[in-house]
């Protein structure tokens, strides 16, 4: 059960020892803090449901239940609940025990009133951390699940009605403007497009539900999805003026797997390429068969990843630091992507040097040829030659 | 004689910017702003296209318009041109594929905002394929 977190702390303490209990109330006494106490682990137990505690001081050595099955059963009725354990011979080995099965810390007896004291408030301290966190991952969920439905009508409907406007603008004033006019509109239209891009790539990462993804996937040829990219980026190949040389094997196996998704994450993989070219480069897209895998790589020349960022670039809102003043990277790309190849049960892996270039290679299983022996070797072989 | 084109989609600002360069283009352009009037206007006056927005109102209202108009003797031959925002949550409402296979026969899909030269060269596409099924025999 969660609280708000501006409540008196409530604290069980259950020992079988009269003196314990009383001199533990006592040491709290002033503190602030709701205090209840239980001869016993059935008493105790029952306690935890009607008095909810924050924190449970549990002995471990106690006649009936013991404090270990105490600990054990509060676990599993609320694990937020923090668990101290008070043991009598202050053994090592019980007290590791205890902290194995969920207890937070262990407090040997005797103990002073200042120690007791002390792990009192550490103690709570990590039950508001506990609560914190549980609202966090609460609102994060509500986050995820509202902010795409926010960035895409609050956000990027009126980016693009604005952007069509200027479009339209652009369009009828053809002869009117000059250069200068011109080279503004272009200004506007540009920027507008970045912003578009961003907020498509957050939507891509809120909206990306790797278990549903998978409930449609089909027998296909990954060359599709390969083309669609391929066609999806040229406009921005041809800006920069890049050559992408793309050389793929004759009768590759099919993929068990999702066209647009795939096509996406091949979108984001040559885009990347594209953005971190050097103008007038080359790109080489190369598609082989080999040992029961599609492999399908894209190599560029441009700036390259350092062995900094090298390790991050998957990770998602990560980008590298030396990019800046190149491109306007948003980091997302290449995380989703990698979800979306996952979720194909496949991997992707990156070959890098700054200043040299980078190759991506995304490997995804081949489905064997249905009722078809000879061809199970034959595209093998021909990826080889 | 100047082709007919009409525009079903709930936002006017972005409306006034696709109006705009099919009227420079000299087709003849009307709006219907949500998919009642839409549908209402689609029946009482003749097309030669369409381009439709998909979310409108509480939904995907503009799938279902489509789908009504595929099935409607009158109106299932004429071309349809998706214009939407929502390239990424279609491949969610309608997984597996894009959202226009088996929409409308000759139909197509575009995102928003679209430069003009090629929302022009859809349209155009679009009016042309459609012309030649006219030509032909049944």
């Amino acid at each position: 059960m969660v609280r708000s977190m501006a409540e008196k702390s409530r604290i069980l303490i259950v020992d079988d020892e009269e003196v314990v209990l009383d001199s533990c109330t006592q040491i709290l006494e002033g503190s602030g803090h709701l205090i209840q106490t239980a001869p016993d682990g059935a008493t105790g137990l029952r306690l935890v449901d009607e008095f909810q505690p924050d924190l449970v001081f549990v002995d471990l050595k106690m006649p009936g239940m013991p404090g270990m099955e105490v600990l054990e059963k509060v676990n599993t009725v609320d694990s937020t609940i923090v668990i101290v354990v008070i043991t009598g011979f202050a053994t090592v080995g019980s007290a590791v025990e205890a902290m194995k099965k969920g207890a937070y810390d262990f407090l040997p007896k005797p103990f002073t009133p200042d120690e007791f004291r002390l792990i009192t408030r550490r103690s709570l301290e990590r039950r508001k951390l506990i609560l914190e966190t549980i609202a966090l991952r609460r609102e994060k969920e509500m986050l995820r699940e509202h902010f795409a439905h926010i960035v895409s009508h609050e956000l990027k409907a009126p980016l693009g009605a604005v952007q069509q406007n200027l479009f339209a603008l652009e369009f009828e004033l053809a002869d009117t403007l000059n250069e200068g006019q011109k080279d503004k509109v272009n200004r506007l239209k540009v920027r507008i497009e970045e912003m578009l891009n961003l907020i498509n790539s957050w939507l891509r990462v809120i909206s990306v539900d790797i278990n549903k993804l998978k409930e449609n996937f089909a027998r296909i040829s990954v060359v599709i999805p390969i083309s669609k990219a391929l066609e999806s980026v040229k406009p921005l190949a041809t800006r920069k003026n890049i050559d992408i040389a793309v050389s793929i094997s004759d009768s590759l196996s099919p993929i068990h797997g999702d066209e647009l998704s795939l096509s996406e994450a091949f979108v984001n993989i040559l885009g990347n390429a594209i953005k971190y070219s050097h103008d007038g480069s080359k790109i080489t897209l190369a598609v082989v068969e080999n040992h029961n895998a599609i492999l399908i790589s894209v190599k560029d020349t441009g700036i390259g990843i350092s062995p900094d960022d090298l390790p991050h670039i998957f990770e998602g809102f990560y980008r590298g630091k030396d990019v800046q003043n190149t491109a306007a990277g948003h980091g997302i790309g290449l995380a989703v992507s990698r979800q979306i190849i996952e979720a194909h049960e496949g991997s992707i892996a990156v070959e890098s040097q700054a200043g040299k270039g980078s190759t991506f290679v995304i490997r995804l299983p081949a489905l064997k040829p249905e009722g078809d022996p000879e061809l199970e070797i034959e595209p093998a072989r021909m990826a080889r030659s | 004689m100047k082709a007919k084109i009409m525009i079903i989609d709930d936002d006017p600002d972005f409306v006034a910017g696709i109006r705009a360069i099919l009227e420079k283009a000299d087709y003849e352009v009307n709006v219907a702003y949500n998919p009642k009037d839409g549908f209402q206007v689609l029946q009482s006056k003749s097309y030669d296209l369409l381009l439709l927005d998909i979310m409108m109102g509480r939904g995907a209202e503009g799938v279902a318009l489509a789908r009504k108009i595929r099935k409607d003797p009158r109106l299932k031959e004429m071309p349809v041109l998706i214009i939407t925002g929502i390239r990424e949550q279609i491949a969610f409402l309608f997984p597996g594929q894009a959202v226009h296979p088996n929409f409308v026969d000759v139909d197509e899909l575009v995102e928003k905002p679209i430069e003009p030269n090629l929302l022009l060269e859809k349209v155009s596409t679009l009016l042309k394929e459609s012309e030649a099924k006219k030509l032909q025999p049944q």
